[in-house]
């Protein structure tokens, strides 16, 4: 029952065909189809391309200028950094030459004072050389005079008074130990 | 008795024809005047269902731009970059196939692709009415183009244009084959270009209209499957709205450069 309440319901459908086939509203629809087509691209053309063309043209040259910008910033930072770079290589050089020329002072310093200590010991070995020559000197000095003195005690003994050997023995021990005593003396 | 019985029957199934819920898919294109103007006995400027939602999807594309584009930033919000986004596309699709000489034909193409793409997709509003599913619409849109193409030939090139139907490179023997079938494919343009458009407006609504229909009327127990394919389908309508609309444009855009640049 229901499908021949459809099959009716289709008969009546064929019958009447589509309707984007009648014809009598055909003319309507053109005439609005072009007055809305161009009423539309009149007003995208007036108000909204031209908006957009200008975003997108500013934003496009924004984004051009901010390139610039870097670009001119790299450039800059470049030009910072091989002057810093120079900067660091000048300071190397300055502090090299300045270790060359320290090193060199400091050798000179060292050749002079080694020179100085040097000369300074030179003279004081001399001075001790002159002393110990001075002493021997005079050492021998004062053994030629306690022989002397000797010689002479032993001559006014021997002038003095007949002696026994055992006598003279004795007066020639006297005599050295005087000198010995002597020279005792002389080295304290 | 049979007879009575048939007679009944018949009678009975008369009566349900006319109470059952009629199934007519293609009620919904059908086109209804509100006002008449039909001045002289012409009828050209009737307002009906279809001018109506042409006039809203032209106010809606108009709208759309007009608010995305309020206070254009150097730093898009949201809507504005959509709106950036659609011109790019369609900048995109001219220069790609118009490509040298394709700027003033801008405006037009943009224009022409919003028209197409928001009529198919109001269309799609419970209630409304699909204006591309007119085939006069598509048809008055497509001979539009056809005849701004033959313009364009002529006025570019002059005389030469008619070299357009006459296909380089061919042995003169097959010339009386082939330009004539040049000039049939020319002349089909337009014919394939509306009703692409408005075959698949129509048959998709069909298609909605019938699923529509079957998950209003069925018991609940089948309801649901064609009311679920209606949800799937009209999510491939807005799709295929799109892809119609970007394919209309891109045809457009063909045809103007051939116009422009001669190439065969």
């Amino acid at each position: 029952m229901i499908s021949s309440a459809y099959a009716a319901a289709e008969g009546h459908a064929q019958s009447s065909g589509l309707p984007q086939f009648e014809s009598s509203v055909f003319g309507s629809q053109m005439f609005w189809t072009v007055v809305s087509f161009f009423v539309l691209m009149y007003l995208l053309n007036r108000y909204v391309i031209p908006a957009i063309n200008d975003i997108l043209d500013s934003r496009s040259k924004k984004i051009g200028e901010d390139i610039q910008h870097a670009e001119r910033a790299r450039q800059d930072a470049e030009r910072l950094l091989a002057n810093y770079r120079d900067q660091i290589e000048r300071a190397r050089q300055l502090t090299a030459t300045t270790l060359d020329e320290a090193r060199i002072e400091a050798a000179a310093i060292r050749e002079q004072a080694l020179a100085e200590l040097n000369e300074e010991l030179s003279k004081k070995k001399a001075s001790a050389v002159e002393e110990i020559e001075r002493m021997r000197v005079q050492a021998m000095e004062e053994i030629r005079e306690a022989a002397v003195e000797l010689a002479m005690l032993a001559t006014e003994k021997l002038i003095a008074k007949t002696v026994t050997k055992p006598k003279a023995e004795s007066m020639v021990k006297e005599a050295l130990d005087h000198m010995e005593q002597n020279r005792v003396g002389m080295r304290h | 008795m049979f007879l009575t019985a048939t007679a009944i029957s018949a009678e009975a199934a008369q009566a349900a024809a006319a109470a059952a819920p009629r199934m007519d898919p293609l009620h919904h294109f059908q086109v209804i005047r509100y006002v008449e103007i039909a001045p002289f006995g012409l009828d050209l400027f009737s307002i009906s269902n279809s001018v109506l939602w042409m006039w809203i999807s032209v106010a809606a594309v108009f709208a759309f731009f007009r608010y995305a584009m309020r206070q254009p930033a150097l730093v898009p919000g949201r809507l504005q970059s959509i709106a950036e986004a659609a011109y790019l596309f369609i900048r995109g699709i001219v220069d790609e196939n118009i490509g040298h000489g394709g700027k003033p034909f801008f405006p037009m193409v943009f224009s022409l692709f919003f028209f197409v793409l928001f009529c198919n997709w109001t269309g799609l509003i419970p209630a409304s009415f699909t204006a591309t599913s007119q085939l006069i619409v598509t048809a008055t849109l497509a001979l539009g183009i056809f005849f701004l193409s033959i313009f364009l030939g002529f006025y570019k090139h002059g005389l030469k244009f008619l070299g357009f139907f006459v296909p380089s490179g061919l042995p003169v023997l097959l010339l009386p084959l082939m330009v004539p079938i040049e000039i049939i494919s020319f002349l089909a343009r337009p014919v394939s270009l509306s009703v692409r458009l408005f075959a698949n407006m129509t048959a998709g609504h069909t298609v909605l209209g019938v699923l529509f229909f079957f998950s209003a009327t069925l018991p609940w127990i089948g309801s649901w499957l064609p009311f679920g394919f209606s949800v799937v389908f009209t999510a491939v309508e807005i799709f295929i709205g799109f892809i119609q609309a970007y394919i209309f444009t891109i045809l457009t855009c063909v045809y103007i450069n051939d116009s422009l640049h001669l190439h065969h």
